[in-house]
């Protein structure tokens, strides 16, 4: 969405001089402070856990045996397999509405734009209740992994137009009037000049925006489908380990997202892309 | 269902989910506002712990999904006898989760400003608080209005977390869940929400965009 500039510790360095003295002792101070407020918070929480009896072993046992992390995994693999479908079908739906919104043909580009702001404005849960409840009403029977990968697929879509339509504004102008200038045609163009470098400046805001995906999937439960979630909700019944298991699917989640991020910074910065979002 | 009959039975519903949507998008709105500027705060400062703290926060709350955050606070804080009723637990995530993308705007924000003016601004004897007030904040704001504008959008969208919880009244996502586990609501059930959603956005982003002409920085 926002354009985000990797965070150089630049300005966040110069807005301090070098302490002296005085101002060490400070920070010094501070920073002491600070850690003991830390520490409290987490021996509060800690406390809390233990209090309310959640250390109890019989909470915790079960994430050290191995069916469990095999149920978890087959569940990953799900997440994944939804992930990556819907990822594909949003790369060439958002290619598509980009396209057709930067063709120039009037009424293309007015439903593209339609389309695009449509799957941008409306929130992904409500295109999963429409997938679940309102299109078996019209007598179509759909597997889970569908009525839980369309309605993803879409809602990325929209973004990824954006995205991609971002890329076509980052290519110089001028380069498009000299392919049209030698003769190119304007579809030839897209195709030959703009279209290859475009892609190239948006692949690592994609890779980013894999991380919304896999957070849409997580409703898999609204449809029954066995992600990484399910999963984990049919292990909570079986052990009636609910935080903890909770806990441990979040930190899962958190990690995943992070790596996708990480990988996105590590290709922006090896090709010398922004990220644009 | 026509659309006569439908909003017959159910307009109610989806006005209230529709108010239901906008109160809770601005309550959250206003802590997701709060609580980003003092994440920001703790990542700038030259405390460590606080930054660190800062940034955990940010890395921990961009890549939680909405749902497994909402669970953990409606289902499982309930464990360690911390209850809150239904709504405060969706505000709560949906500030949770938008204070930190609200974070990484400001900071993208305050990064855009030039390692220069901060050193002039030195040079010319401005002291550390006049710095932030005069150089740093007005420009950092002056550039995340765009941001912050689609940061809105999301938050909005964010709150359709609420239908997984039991609103009461809920709010346009639940209410199209609602109506069609009651009846066959339709395509139409489920665009009537769909506009609400649209439309709002739509309008917030036409004033975001009217505001960010006339403050943008031109560079």
């Amino acid at each position: 969405m926002s354009t985000r500039t990797q965070t150089a510790p630049s300005v966040r360095t110069a807005l301090y001089e070098a302490p002296g003295p005085r101002a060490k002792r400070r920070i010094a101070i501070g920073t002491a402070i600070s850690a003991v407020l830390l520490a409290l918070l987490a021996a509060l929480v800690v406390r809390q856990f233990y209090v309310t009896g959640q250390l109890a072993p019989r909470y915790w046992s079960f994430l050290l045996e191995w069916p469990t992390w095999r149920f978890l995994l087959q569940g990953f693999v799900g997440t994944v397999e939804v992930a990556l479908t819907a990822g594909a079908i949003a790369l060439v739906l958002g290619l598509a509405l980009m396209l057709g919104r930067t063709s120039g043909i009037a009424p293309l580009v007015a439903l593209c734009r339609v389309v695009t702001d449509f799957f941008r404005g409306v929130p992904s849960l409500l295109l999963i209740y429409f997938f679940f409840l309102v299109v078996p009403q019209y007598g179509i029977q759909m597997p889970a992994f569908w009525m839980l990968t369309l309605p993803v697929a879409l809602a990325a879509s929209g973004v990824l137009a954006e995205v991609f339509r971002a890329g076509v504004n980052a290519v110089p102008k001028g380069q498009v009037e000299a392919a049209l200038s030698i003769g190119l045609s304007p579809a030839k163009t897209m195709r030959r000049i703009v279209l290859p470098q475009a892609i190239r400046f948006v692949i690592p805001s994609l890779i980013a925006q894999l991380v919304v995906v896999v957070k849409d999937t997580t409703v898999a439960y609204v449809v029954s489908y066995p992600d990484l979630m399910q999963n984990a909700r049919v292990l909570i019944t079986n052990y009636d380990a609910l935080l903890s298991m909770y806990l441990v699917v979040a930190v899962i989640y958190v990690l995943i997202n992070f790596a996708i991020n990480k990988a996105s910074v590590y290709v922006a910065h090896r090709t010398g892309v922004k990220i644009i979002r | 269902m026509s659309l006569a009959e439908l909003l017959g039975t159910y307009g109610q519903n989806y006005l209230d989910g529709l108010l239901a949507t906008w109160s809770m998008t601005a309550i959250s709105f206003v802590f997701v506002m709060v609580l980003a500027v003092l994440v920001t705060v703790a990542r700038v400062s030259p405390v460590a712990p606080l930054r660190g703290l800062g940034e955990l926060y940010v890395q921990v709350f961009r890549n939680i999904p909405g749902v497994a955050l909402l669970i953990l606070i409606a289902y499982a804080l309930p464990q360690l006898r911390v209850v809150l009723d239904w709504r405060t637990c969706v505000i709560v995530t949906v500030v949770l989760l938008g204070s930190a993308f609200g974070s990484e705007n400001f900071m993208s924000g305050i990064n855009t400003i030039g390692v220069g003016q901060i050193e002039a601004a030195r040079s010319v004897g401005l002291t550390f608080t006049q710095i932030l007030r005069h150089i740093v904040i007005p420009q950092a704001l002056r550039t995340t209005v765009l941001p912050m504008t689609n940061l809105l959008i999301a938050v909005m969208l964010t709150t359709a977390l609420g239908s997984q919880v039991p609103l009461s009244p809920q709010e346009l996502t639940g209410v199209v869940s609602y109506v069609n586990t009651r009846a066959t609501g339709g395509i139409l059930a489920f665009l009537i929400s769909a506009l609400g959603y649209v439309l709002t956005a739509f309008v917030i982003s036409f004033v975001g965009n009217r505001l960010d002409k006339r403050v943008r920085i031109l560079r």
